[in-house]
């Protein structure tokens, strides 16, 4: 007779087994990362006993995982996705904040350009003078301020990318030892379960950090790679990722790969890839066009203050500085070349960065994207290399494959200060005086007298206007000209207007304004450089620039954002399907603890049936 | 389908962050009143409000430099009133001095009343503005433009028009130089000038002068020879002894030369030799003007001579008079001009502000109809939730 007893303790052992399952299943419901196992069961092999088989009871045969390589995969791409707009919009969202914050650059030139004014207002006014040089350093200070919360910005990615490097490295540390030990759990035969769910973890944070492709072998080892198939695990090997400092600015840090190639823009997806991606096209465009502003407003207000002439009776010098471009050396030079750049034409400049190249005879410019730009010039002082409306001067020593790195605009805006501090050195007089000839006959009057090129050699030159008819003038005895009533006279540098009709012998004569200390003509142009196109070939004013700076700034926060919605979308339709399958849920499990409690208990029956059987033929055999 | 029951925990909990986090924003957009709270809420309108709000500022200075001009030129303009009500004094006293009835005596006394009307000129000349500044140096407003020595007046201003931006483009003069308004005034009638000749010793004196025909008129220089008390000759200034231009007879005690287009009234009778010198106006200062009337007043012996010099002077100062007179009306135009523009500032300033608000001002109206109704899907998230957990097979296993 079939073994009543080992069939129902058969039953009480498979019972256990599924009731453990469940009761592991019921622990992890939170664990990240869990799979929810089964327990499944098999017949034992009848016993033959003549014409029949009987049945021996059951067996718990194993224990698996509800499992699919494709919807685990899945997951983790939109993993890497969905951590990758958050980290490209948490970064954006917060240049966003630094320039919806307080230091508002537009209030400052506003305020600044209304001093100009009021000083045009009140030209000998040592208080509107003395307002105007605070509303000048506080327009330096708003550009200082910004460009130092987005140096910050800078800094704190260096972080973010030293840390991630971090933890990519612990990460594929322990793929690659969770790849050993499954090797081994398999070696019994049997399914390591957990440790399986334990290496689809680490993958799956992994792929948060950066975008990875996962192989899957058939040793149950997997191999995670990057980029262009840069191997981070490879059995129970793991390559080790390091930063370093970027060849030409080594304030910002380059993931390097184990070869010690740079791979910062293979990264791709995941927070890594982001932080790269930030860097490159929001926070790098954001701090060149605050640069180039800071530029454009030094370079246009210093020009029209050396046309001016100030109370000490010396033409305007300098009223802003700003530090030339900046020029890095590659580390990977092997020359002693260098290239000094100035700023020659700020109407061409641009919010790009340049890598000039040498190949042994040529030099060639780049953006730092590698696209090649165009440049005129040979190098020299008297024939500079002119790209971007930028000047190079080189210098002899470079060898082929040399390269360096101009970033004409991106510090710009943190190098700007405010060159006088003298009220008495602001230039708000104009350089020239008209007058009329006290023994004039004639009726024309004086119009405006207006400076053209403060450069020209014979600017200062008095000019005597001499008309010799009431048509004709000489300036300094050379003519005869034509003139109508309203004629504009042409000189060198100025021009002046006149109205009404002379008379023969009449005269006028423009020369240098000397110590006019209530003149406002050059404050009134000074003011009017607000409104003048300085940028993009004349077009775009300072003010305009950050306005763009603005657009530019809002437009990458608010795609950033969508991105962001969209990835996340993604991300809880995979996590769903994934979870769909693998989650635990509990009203299932509660359900199954019932089956598997209940087939415990009649299992417990059947042993006491079986004892109780036993009893009977004892009872019988002793009468 | 199955849920998983920690997902769709952490779904629902998500779901509750989410409507946390817009009610949130809400919340502060209702706190500060700002439809944009960063850029990237709509780049668009930022970068709008940066530039309409630069505009704004633009304009504001604009009312600013606007408000400095008017002040500037009113002060000019009180200053030039009481400049021409001098000039009337001047004149009212002048024509009693040039009367018959007048002694050496009082036509002294009258000159001392003329001195001090002089310095009250000079006075005037030498306002301030609000700021201190001299209103009629030109540019030299640091320092005193007019200056009086004896009888004797300097300018040491320039001919600079001080300028204000009083809108894009628009710059409109703040004042007038003290050599405009003081200094570079034609003599005579504008056109030319009548001399008596030293040396005349007959009544005859040119009283009005005019030009009849412009285009005849060459600006050159003549004398008026008289032959004989009732003829007269012009002669080419350059050459007074050659073949007179033309001749002409005058009769009586009074009557009209004609030449050349210039029309002289001469009053009184002329003796034989008598000569009048004609030539273009060249500038006189109002202060020259003044002290000629002085210095013929301060002369003793009155007659023809005086009569001649207070006549010509008198010319002088109707065009000085007419010049100030040109100024403030030049003064009432500009500040017309600055008035229309303080008005269409105000406009703009108005759209400006209507503009900036719907760019950036929050509509409360949808903003707390929006916040209500995202507290009521908050409200429903949370109730759900706590509902669903309710909802568990184990509160049956008992």
């Amino acid at each position: 007779m079939a073994d009543l007893l080992s069939t129902g303790v058969s039953g009480l052992l498979a019972s256990q087994v599924g009731l453990s399952t469940v009761g592991h299943n019921i622990s992890n419901v939170n664990t990240a990362g869990y799979t929810r196992q089964t327990t499944t069961f098999n017949a034992r092999t009848p016993e033959y006993n003549g014409g029949y088989y009987v049945g021996q009871g059951a067996d718990a045969v194993s224990v698996q995982r509800a499992y699919s390589q494709f919807l685990t995969q899945s997951m983790w791409s939109a993993n890497s996705g969905q951590s990758r707009a958050s980290q490209y919009a948490t970064l954006t969202a917060s240049v966003n904040n630094i320039v919806s914050g307080s230091a508002n650059l537009q209030t400052a030139l506003d305020g600044f350009f209304g001093a100009v004014s009021d000083v045009a207002n009140a030209p000998v006014d040592t208080a509107s003078r003395q307002a105007l040089l605070g509303k000048a350093s506080t327009l330096v200070s708003t550009f200082k301020s910004l460009s130092s919360q987005f140096q910050q910005l800078d800094q704190s990615t260096n972080t973010q990318i030293s840390t991630a490097v971090d933890s990519i490295n612990a990460l594929t540390k322990t793929i690659s030892d969770l790849n050993g030990q499954i090797q081994q759990g398999y070696a019994g035969g049997a399914v390591p379960n957990d440790l399986l769910d334990s290496r689809d973890q680490a993958i799956s944070q992994l792929s948060q950090l950066v975008g990875v492709n996962v192989t899957q072998n058939d040793n149950h080892m997997v191999t995670v790679t990057v980029g262009n198939g840069l191997s981070l695990v490879n059995g129970t090997d793991s390559a080790k990722l390091s930063t370093a400092p970027n060849q030409y600015d080594s304030s910002r840090l380059e993931v390097t790969g184990p070869g010690g190639s740079v791979i910062s823009s293979q990264l791709g997806s995941g927070s890594l890839g982001a932080t790269f991606d930030f860097r490159t096209n929001v926070l790098d465009p954001a701090r060149n066009q605050l640069g180039r502003a800071a530029i454009a407003m030094t370079d246009a207000f210093n020009q029209q203050h050396a046309q001016g002439i100030d109370l000490n009776g010396d033409a305007g010098g300098n009223f802003f500085t700003i530090a030339n471009p900046a020029v890095f050396n590659s580390t990977a030079n092997k020359g002693t070349g260098s290239i000094a750049a100035t700023v020659s034409d700020v109407s061409r400049l641009d919010a790009s960065d340049y890598v000039m190249r040498f190949d042994g005879t040529n030099w060639s410019a780049t953006t730092t994207a590698g696209v090649t730009v165009p440049m005129t010039g040979t190098g020299t002082a008297t024939d500079p290399f002119k790209v971007g409306g930028l000047s190079m001067v080189v210098s002899a020593g470079a060898v082929a494959g040399d390269s360096f790195q101009i970033q004409a605009t991106r510090n710009a805006a943190s190098s700007m200060s405010v060159a006088i501090s003298d009220t008495n050195k602001i230039a708000a007089s104009g350089p020239l005086a008209a007058t009329k000839g006290s023994a004039n006959t004639g009726k024309a009057t004086l119009g405006g007298l207006t400076v053209t090129n403060v450069a020209d050699p014979a600017f200062n030159t008095p000019a005597s206007i001499v008309f010799t008819s009431p048509t004709t003038y000489t300036i300094n005895g050379v003519g005869p000209n034509t003139y109508a009533d309203g004629d504009t006279i042409t000189g060198n540098g100025w021009t002046l207007k006149l109205s009404g009709v002379p008379a023969a012998n009449d005269t006028f004569t423009v020369k240098p304004a000397g110590t006019a200390s209530g003149d406002n003509g050059n404050a009134l142009a000074l003011a009017n450089v607000a409104s003048k196109g300085v940028l993009d070939n004349g077009v775009t004013t300072v003010g305009k620039s950050y306005s763009q700076l603005i657009a530019q700034v809002g437009t990458a926060g608010a795609q950033a954002n969508t991105a962001l919605d969209a990835q996340q979308s993604i991300l809880d339709q995979a996590t769903a399907a994934q979870q769909s399958l693998s989650g635990v849920n509990m009203d299932e499990e509660a359900a199954n603890l019932l089956r598997f409690q209940q087939a415990y208990s009649a299992s417990a029956q059947v042993i006491t049936t079986a004892n109780t059987i036993f009893q009977s033929l004892l009872s019988a055999v002793h009468g | 389908m199955r849920i998983s029951t920690s997902w769709g925990a952490q779904q629902a909990v998500n779901q509750m962050l989410d409507r946390q986090y817009q009610l949130s924003q809400t919340q502060l957009a209702l706190g500060n009143g700002k439809a944009i709270q960063t850029p990237s809420d709509n780049p668009a309108a930022a970068a709008r409000a940066v530039d309409v709000s630069s505009a704004s500022a633009q304009n504001d200075q604009y009312t600013r430099n606007i408000n400095s001009a008017t002040t500037r030129l009113s002060t000019e303009e009180t200053a030039l009133t009481s400049a021409g009500n001098i000039l009337d004094r001047i004149r009212s006293i002048t024509l009693e001095g040039v009367n018959g009835t007048q002694t050496d005596e009082s036509r002294q006394s009258i000159a001392t009343e003329l001195r001090q009307t002089l310095n009250q000129l000079v006075a005037l000349g030498n306002s301030k503005d609000g700021q201190g500044e001299y209103i009629f140096a030109g540019s030299r407003t640091t320092t005193q433009p007019f200056t009086i020595d004896g009888l004797s007046v300097s300018y040491g201003g320039d001919q600079t028009q001080r300028m204000v931006a009083a809108a894009a483009g628009l710059q409109v003069a703040t004042g007038d130089s003290g050599d405009d308004v003081f200094m570079s005034i034609r003599g005579g009638n504008g056109t030319f000038v009548t001399t008596a000749g030293a040396t005349n010793t007959g009544s005859a004196v040119v009283g009005g002068t005019s030009v009849t025909d412009a285009t005849q008129w060459d600006g050159g220089n003549y004398t008026v020879n008289f032959t004989s008390a009732t003829t007269y000759e012009i002669h080419d200034a350059a050459d007074p002894t050659g073949t007179p231009l033309s001749t002409g007879t005058y009769t009586g005690t009074s009557g009209t030369i004609s030449f050349k287009g210039a029309q002289l009234n001469v009053t009184g009778t002329p003796a034989a030799g008598d000569s009048f010198s004609v030539g273009p106006s060249s500038s006189q200062d109002v202060f020259s003007t003044i002290a000629g009337i002085i210095n013929a007043f301060e002369a003793p012996g009155g007659g023809a001579a005086m009569n001649n010099q207070v006549n010509a002077q008198l010319q002088n100062l109707d065009q000085a008079a007419t010049s100030l007179l040109n100024t403030r009306t030049k003064i009432g135009a500009r500040m017309n001009t600055l008035d229309q523009q303080s008005d269409i500032g105000s406009d703009v300033k108005l759209s400006y502000d209507s503009t900036l608000s719907d760019l950036t001002e929050l509509d409360y109206a949808s903003a707390a109809s929006k916040y209500t109704q995202q507290q009521t899907a908050l409200d429903a998230a949370q109730q759900a939730y706590v509902k669903m957990q309710n909802l568990s097979l184990f509160n049956y296993l008992k």
